[in-house]
């Protein structure tokens, strides 16, 4: 009976709760943001019919090779814009990734 | 006859101590349990808090990517302007003028070459900074290169 009792009163008991919390932080990336670019200056020349001799003779006497590579009007226009999107690709594209790096590896979380 | 009465009696006092003691084992379960949930709530009320703040800095973050591209496009279509304005024709104009118009090509192209270097990290300089007067900014991309610029 004694048994018997024992085994009543201890199979019916209270069951600890467990909570498991298990947090194991990613290692951060900490990749070097690329330098910043540092562009040589270029000289635009232009020409024209009225200038085109001029030009080459002045170019001959700094020493140049009297060789141009040309655009018209309308595609000198055309590369600006084109330069002027690429610029504005990059822009966004780095101010994304400083995003991205603020959102997931804040200053105060590097810190610790 | 009494024996038997005694063995019950004994047995049924180890049976009520052995429960009393299995109560007491419970009630201390019991209260660590408690101080655990006590303890998860709290927890949940901070994760709640915090992804309150994700919320917030996500929405900032996309409200200030939203204004960067359209000033970045505000900058683009100035330029479209510049090319166009009035029925400008650059190319006639460089005959017309040639020494003038390339000057303020060699200006631009500077200007945009500046443009890039801001746009792949280069720090701003002061005189960039302070710039306020038209004749002080970087007409090619005055959103990224001239901060305290406002449009007049």
């Amino acid at each position: 009976m004694l048994i018997l009792l024992t085994f009543l009163t201890n199979c019916s008991g209270v069951k600890k709760l467990s909570i498991f919390k298990e947090e194991v932080k990613r290692q951060e990336l900490n990749l070097e943001k690329p330098t910043p670019l540092q562009l040589e200056q270029i000289k635009w020349i232009i020409i024209t019919s009225e200038n085109a001799d001029e030009v080459f003779k002045k170019m001959e006497e700094q020493g140049l090779d009297p060789v141009l590579f040309g655009l018209t009007d309308n595609d000198y226009q055309l590369i600006a814009k084109n330069f002027a999107q690429i610029r504005n690709q990059l822009k966004i594209t780095n101010d994304l990734l400083d995003k991205y790096k603020d959102y997931y590896e804040p200053k105060t979380q590097n810190s610790q | 006859m009494r024996l038997i009465f005694i063995g019950i009696i004994i047995t049924s006092l180890l049976g009520a101590g052995a429960y009393v003691l299995k109560l007491q084992r419970d009630n201390v379960i019991l209260k660590e349990n408690a101080i655990k949930l006590e303890g998860a709530i709290s927890e949940q009320k901070t994760l709640i808090e915090n992804q309150k703040k994700d919320f917030a800095e996500i929405l900032e973050a996309n409200k200030k990517i939203n204004e960067l591209v359209n000033n970045l496009k505000k900058d683009l279509d100035d330029l479209d302007k510049r090319f166009s304005k009035k029925d400008r024709d650059i190319g006639k104009l460089a005959i017309e003028r040639t020494g003038a118009i390339e000057r303020v090509i060699n200006k631009g192209s500077d200007n945009a070459t500046r443009c890039i270097e801001i746009a792949s990290g280069s720090p701003l300089t002061e005189k960039e900074k302070n710039a306020t007067k038209k004749s002080e900014i970087n007409p090619e991309c005055p959103s990224i290169a001239n901060p305290s610029y406002v449009p007049y």
